[in-house]
């Protein structure tokens, strides 16, 4: 019983990153339809965004101590992520707004690589991986069932800090002139123009807060792990795309749903499933398979006619 | 959109050109100095090629008794990029002051030849030497001649440009047909030595020898200037209209002439295992030409049939680590694995038939890490997971194994010449059971669910065995060329079919040009041979990859050897040949 | 655009962005100032290297070529090779087979290559070592630990050498894998050990056999579980090993995977120890997550008993190259020296040529130096005689050796 409560927590709490790397997934898809294959490597350079600040900028008094760190660490990852989103916008997809499905595709996947490359060959030491400090407090909650159920300080910080921004996130969307605009292009950008609104600054936004959510995930997540890596992008953006189409791409309480669902099918599935946890992704692919097959709009999804 | 001459063109008297769009202004001020212009430029290009070109000879690097520069150095000898300048400069005055058509196309092409030669050849001196000074003046030695030569080629250019670009001549010039298969004969021999020069310029790169790569760039540059040039003055169209109408001719001479490259001076054991692999990736590339350049299904998971195939071949070739203990003969595991492979293919296609575009990538995507990770685990122990599958025995026939050199009455053929041979055999059946396909009904079905899948479905067709089709054929195809993979190698590992070779292959499809037969070669020679002839860059290769992916997508969608279709649906019109048609014509850019 | 100035442009942007990488390239200066005092009349002999410089594996390879380069850069200064200057070339395989296959041609057709030192992965080296024995090209492995490499396709059974010229410097896990089961289970008592590895063939292999030797001595192995080699969160493992109680885990792998996962075992609240092979041992370990308490075998007596391994070490970091050596950097730092130690016997005050091959490779049989990790010299099959390793525990956040021995079959 314990075992199964304690990978039901590693699954939210896997999960609550993976959901909020799918929210920039999810509004990068419904504004104009791309998958921004490169918004894994968003969230990697956010983590290193806010190693690079604790590491290179804060002085070591400051930097140890959380309650200083972790708001500092997070906004710094943010702000690069989102710095970084941006001029991918800018310079990668809006000269191919208008290209054919193909175009965009190839590029995000060149930006991928290419910002992968650029993380290890300039920053110092990025070949291997990097320690990065706990931003939290150290310890854990024991819950007293079976061998104990433990479940870290830092992992109900990630969970709380996704439901929050995600709350945040749905409350800007649907009550603010900005989230009412966003919602606007993404329905249909001309009519959208033709109302006053500026279709290129709200891409430019949905890039930012779709940065922004991913390199506060970075950093949490590094936090979390203990270390970072290059190649944590790669993976974790799959599983957060995966996230967002069973969530019902363009849908944000989707996303955030499919996030949790996918962290739990990874932790249960590698404990229950055959294969172990050597397979344990393998049945998030599955799943990804399984749901654009046979319900590609998602759980919240309209029934629309598939995308081309 | 091009204009159409029935014989060689009368020299016309050119209409005054106006320039409008971007600089129109310093353009039109120009043009009447274009003539002039575009001489100075030879001139000064021809020029630079015999000033020094570095200041000082360095004594650093692994072999101070051979400093670093001293190609650079040698005041006048005549090779390489000296003689590249020369020839480029020379053509540039001829061409200048003659009265031939297009005449400041040609000129624009030959003189950004001439500008990239200067550049690499400068850029890599700086660096080397440590600073500009090292084409400039210092400690009171002066070598101006990159300089010089730069700013020769940005002249010519600059001028051709001004004197307003004509369009391409299309020449319908016919000559006898024996006449004709002498100029393809005389043609592709070129073609083939230049080729084997491309591939074995600057020499085997290496601690001995660090000119390599900027020896090999520099060819590179100045090959393309003479391309466009060429291109430009509407030869090439010509030639290529030519092997058109003697088309089963041509693919015969471009066959024996691959054939043939063992014997030049490329022929060393070193490229035939390069070529060898290059051959892999194509027959590779050419079935996921089918996948994604035919049908349109975007495939982001394909190295996995190349891999089932290769498993399947290690498994079934008497390799001692496979768990299925039989031996059979190599042609036998071909067809074997390429009908597992075919097998794999169908069972991929079927649940995706009902996925679209982005979607059907992420899917493909995934199948792939599944396989991946299914051979890392060593799933029924066929793929050896960590520990690989290896000592697969070299394909012998007769006795004679591949990978040993053989000897033709005088001539000793490099060892890995027959794997060559087999290889270009291979991509041959390959890409006639593609080029049968394209023009054939299925082709177009396929080409017709790439267009629009609902009004190819409203014409009748049906789209879900037509797309199970195209994956299951092209995984046969791969699947093919991973059972010679797995001889070649002698070793299959799961890491030799990871995410990224899938990219690799699907950027060899783009950049070669999707849908058409020669650019699946084209992109994967490319992707092979530019690694291994820089490997002084190799840590920089995979961010310039990514950065070439992002900027091929900007500029050139289409890649290089366009397909007809493909090029008018990604690349923009052509202004340029609107531009004369007189005052309310449309500006000479287009944004886009 | 027209299609000329698209093929132009094409061709100009590819020209061009390969230019711009030009200017990024800023080769090292090699401290060749210093080799002036040296004879180097009779010319230039290439000590070849192939390991992966780029991609996910790059931190290993780039250390094994900085220690490559560290020796051979030792040996000019010392003039070593009477009459000749060492260079090193290193070429990048891109941890993949067919493109080692590439690097080992190109090497192999170069004369004046006198070995190799290479290769990490031990796919590879299944590639690279058949094409360099047809040249009688000496290669030396400081990192597989395929026993087939060395030993034949049946090397369980029937041994029997498959190419003359493969040597490695590194113990297979044959050796590594059982010493710590002795260790773990006799000297430190567990009887319940759950064995995790990363799939690779280093660390399942390792993770294999002493798991084997566990059992033959009285231990369970309650858990034997994989993890991906980029893995970071461990939850998933750990919460499955749990509920089975292990009083240790031995993990098969390198460490950038091993501290993170100690770190996280402690989270889950099972405070035992980690042991690891020498993929383990790394000063980056505890700052990644290992613990006090934890331990790791590395092969060879402990550097601070050596000389040798102290000076290796200070000469790395005097030499300021800009990754860390790496878990196999002495390794190949010995390999290295014992390639140069070979070809200056064989030239001795005469000249190398393809003639030379032969002796080269006996001269490299008959090696007996001192490296970092102890004597080094080779068996009948090309494998290591160096059997003693050391067993090292993590106090005050640093591996310090805690007892040396050498394998003894159970």
């Amino acid at each position: 019983m314990s075992t199964f409560l304690s990978q039901i927590a590693n699954g939210l709490v896997l999960g609550s990153l993976i959901a909020l790397i799918a929210l920039g997934y999810t509004m990068v898809y419904g504004i104009i339809t791309l998958i921004n294959f490169a918004h894994g490597e968003i969230f990697m350079v956010g983590a290193y965004g806010g190693l690079a600040t604790l590491t290179y900028i804060l002085p070591t008094a400051v930097a140890t101590t959380w309650y200083f760190a972790l708001p500092i660490a997070l906004v710094a990852g943010a702000l690069v992520a989102m710095l970084v989103a941006v001029a991918m916008e800018r310079f990668a997809y809006r000269p191919l707004r208008n290209a054919p499905r193909l175009a965009p595709l190839i590029t995000a996947l060149g930006v991928s690589v290419a910002l992968q490359e650029a993380m290890r060959v300039f920053y110092p030491g990025a070949t291997a991986a990097l320690p990065f400090p706990n931003l939290f407090i150290e310890g854990a909650v024991v819950i007293p069932i079976g061998d104990g159920v433990v479940i870290r300080y830092t992992g109900i910080l990630l969970i709380v800090v996704s439901l929050v921004l995600a709350f945040g996130l749905e409350r800007f969307v649907e009550r603010t002139r900005l989230g009412r605009a966003m919602r606007a292009t993404s329905q249909d950008r001309d009519v959208a123009r033709l109302m006053g609104i500026d279709p290129d600054r709200v891409i430019v936004l949905t890039f930012a807060i779709g940065g922004a959510l991913a390199g506060v995930a970075g950093v949490l997540y590094g936090s979390y792990l203990r270390n970072v890596n290059i190649d944590m992008g790669f993976q974790n953006g799959i599983f957060a795309f995966t996230a967002a189409v069973l969530g019902g791409i363009g849908n944000i309480r989707g996303a955030v749903v499919g996030g949790l669902v996918i962290g739990l099918v990874k932790a249960l599935g590698g404990q229950y499933l055959p294969g172990g946890t050597a397979y344990d992704y393998v049945w998030i692919f599955v799943v990804l398979i399984v749901v654009l097959v046979f319900r590609p709009q998602g759980f919240f999804g309209e029934s629309e006619r598939v995308r081309a | 959109m091009t204009a159409t001459r029935t014989a060689p063109a009368e020299p016309v008297a050119p209409a005054p050109v106006r320039h409008t769009g971007r600089n129109a202004g310093m353009l039109n001020a120009l043009a009447p100095f274009a003539k002039i212009g575009m001489v100075v430029g030879g001139v000064l290009s021809v020029l630079g090629a015999y000033l020094a070109w570095s200041t000082f000879v360095l004594n650093k690097g692994a072999f101070p008794e051979r400093s670093t520069l001293t190609m650079f150095v040698e005041p006048l000898g005549v090779s390489g990029y000296r003689l590249h300048l020369t020839v480029l400069g020379i053509a540039v005055i001829v061409v200048a002051l003659l009265r031939i058509p297009a005449r400041h196309r040609i000129v624009r092409g030959l003189g950004l030849g001439i500008t990239f030669v200067a550049l690499l050849n400068g850029l890599w001196i700086i660096v080397e030497g440590g600073g500009f000074g090292a084409i400039t003046a210092s400690d009171g030695t002066v070598a101006f001649g990159a300089v010089v030569a730069l700013v020769g080629g940005l002249v010519t250019v600059l001028f051709a440009q001004a004197g307003g670009l004509e369009p391409r001549p299309e020449w319908t010039w016919r000559l006898p047909w024996w006449a004709e298969w002498i100029l393809l004969l005389v043609i592709f021999a070129i073609v083939l030595l230049l080729v084997a020069e491309v591939l074995t310029s600057g020499g085997q790169g290496g601690v001995v020898n660090p000119y390599a790569g900027v020896v090999f760039l520099s060819l590179l540059a100045a090959l393309a200037g003479a391309f466009a040039a060429l291109n430009a003055s509407g030869l090439l169209g010509w030639v290529a209209v030519v092997s058109e109408r003697h088309r089963v001719f041509s693919v015969v001479v471009l066959l024996v002439c691959a054939l043939a490259l063992p014997f030049t001076n490329a022929g060393t054991e070193y490229w035939m295992t390069v070529a060898s692999n290059i051959g892999v990736y194509a027959a590779t590339a050419i079935g996921l030409n089918i996948v994604v350049g035919l049908a349109g299904l975007l495939d982001l998971g394909y190295v996995a049939f190349l891999g089932i195939g290769a498993f399947v071949a290690a498994n079934l070739s008497g390799a001692a680590a496979s768990v299925i203990g039989i031996h059979l003969p190599f042609l036998l595991v071909m067809v074997i694995s390429s009908v597992v492979a075919g097998m794999f293919g169908a069972i991929v296609g079927s649940p995706t038939l009902r996925v679209r575009g982005d979607y059907l990538a992420i899917v493909t995507l995934a199948f792939g890490e599944i396989f991946v990770r299914s051979a890392q685990n060593n799933i029924g122990s066929l793929t050896g997971g960590a520990n690989a599958i290896p000592n697969i025995p070299q394909v012998a026939i007769g006795g004679l194994a591949f990978n040993e050199s053989i000897t033709i009455g005088a001539v000793r053929l490099p060892s890995g010449v027959l794997y060559y041979i087999a290889i270009v055999l291979l991509v041959s059946v390959v890409m006639l059971v593609f080029g049968n396909l394209k023009y054939s009904r299925l082709g177009r079905a396929w080409i017709a669910i790439r267009e629009d899948e609902d009004a190819a479905a409203a014409m009748g067709i049906r789209t879900g065995p037509i797309k199970i089709l195209a994956f299951l054929i092209g995984a046969m195809l791969a699947g093919l060329a991973g059972a010679f993979f797995a001889h070649k190698t002698g070793v299959v590992a799961y890491d030799s079919f990871r995410f990224l070779e899938s990219v690799t292959l699907l950027s060899a499809v783009i950049l070669g040009g999707m849908g058409t037969i020669p650019g699946a070669v084209l992109g994967a020679s490319i992707l092979f041979v530019l690694p291994e002839k820089l490997r002084e860059f190799s840590d920089y290769r995979l961010l310039i990859f990514g950065l070439a992916l992002v900027l091929i997508m900007r500029f050139r969608p289409q890649g290089i050897i366009p397909d007809r279709h493909r090029k008018a649906e990604l690349a923009d019109t052509d202004p340029e040949d609107v531009a004369r048609e007189g005052p309310g014509a449309l500006p000479t850019e287009v944004e886009p | 655009m027209s299609r000329t100035r698209k093929v132009a442009t094409t061709a100009a942007l590819l020209a061009g962005v390969l230019a711009l990488s030009a200017c990024g390239t800023n080769r090292a200066e090699s401290p060749s100032g210093g080799g002036g005092s040296c004879d180097t009349s009779k010319g230039t002999l290439v000590v070849g290297f192939i390991a992966p410089l780029s991609g996910s594996l790059s931190a290993l390879g780039l250390g094994m070529k900085n220690s490559t380069d560290l020796a051979v850069n030792q040996a000019n200064q010392a003039c070593k090779v009477p009459g000749y200057r060492l260079a090193l070339q290193a070429e990048d395989d891109q941890s993949t087979a067919q493109i080692a296959g590439q690097a080992a041609t190109k090497l192999s057709s170069d004369p004046n290559v006198v070995g190799v030192i290479g290769t990490l992965n031990s796919s590879t080296a299944q590639t690279t070592a058949p094409i360099l024995a047809q040249k009688k090209i000496v290669q030396i492995s400081p990192a597989n630990t395929n026993p087939s490499l060395t030993q034949g396709d049946n090397y369980a059974t029937a041994p029997s050498r498959p190419n003359a010229t493969y040597f490695r410097t590194a113990t297979t896990d044959a050796i590594q894998g059982p010493f710590a089961a002795q260790f773990l289970v006799q000297k430190q008592g567990k009887k319940a050990i759950a064995v995790i590895d990363d799939g690779k063939t280093y660390g399942a292999g390792l993770a294999a056999q002493f798991a084997a030797e566990a059992k033959k001595l009285g231990a369970t192995i309650v858990a034997q579980e994989k993890v991906g080699e980029k893995d970071t969160d461990f939850s998933g493992v750990i919460a499955k090993v749990r509920p089975a109680n292990p009083d240790a885990v031995y993990y098969g792998g390198e460490y950038p995977v091993a501290g993170p996962l100690s770190k996280q075992l402690a989270d889950a609240g099972l405070n035992i120890p980690l042991m690891g092979g020498d993929g383990i041992v790394d000063k980056t370990y505890t700052q990644l997550g290992g613990r006090e308490g934890d331990f790791a075998t590395n092969v060879g007596a402990p550097p601070e008993q050596l000389a040798s391994a102290k000076a290796f070490i200070d000469a790395y970091n005097a030499a300021g190259y800009k990754e860390p050596y790496s878990a196999y950097g002495a390794l190949t730092y010995d390999a290295a020296n014992v390639l140069i130690d070979g070809v200056s016997k064989t030239v001795g005050n005469g000249t190398f040529s393809d003639a030379s091959r032969a002796g080269l490779i006996s001269a490299v049989q008959a090696t007996n130096i001192q490296g970092t990790t102890g004597a080094i010299s080779f068996d009948q099959f090309g494998d290591t005689t160096n059997k003693v390793l050391t067993v090292y525990q993590v106090k005050g956040g640093t591996f310090t050796p805690l007892e040396t021995g050498s394998y003894k079959a159970s």
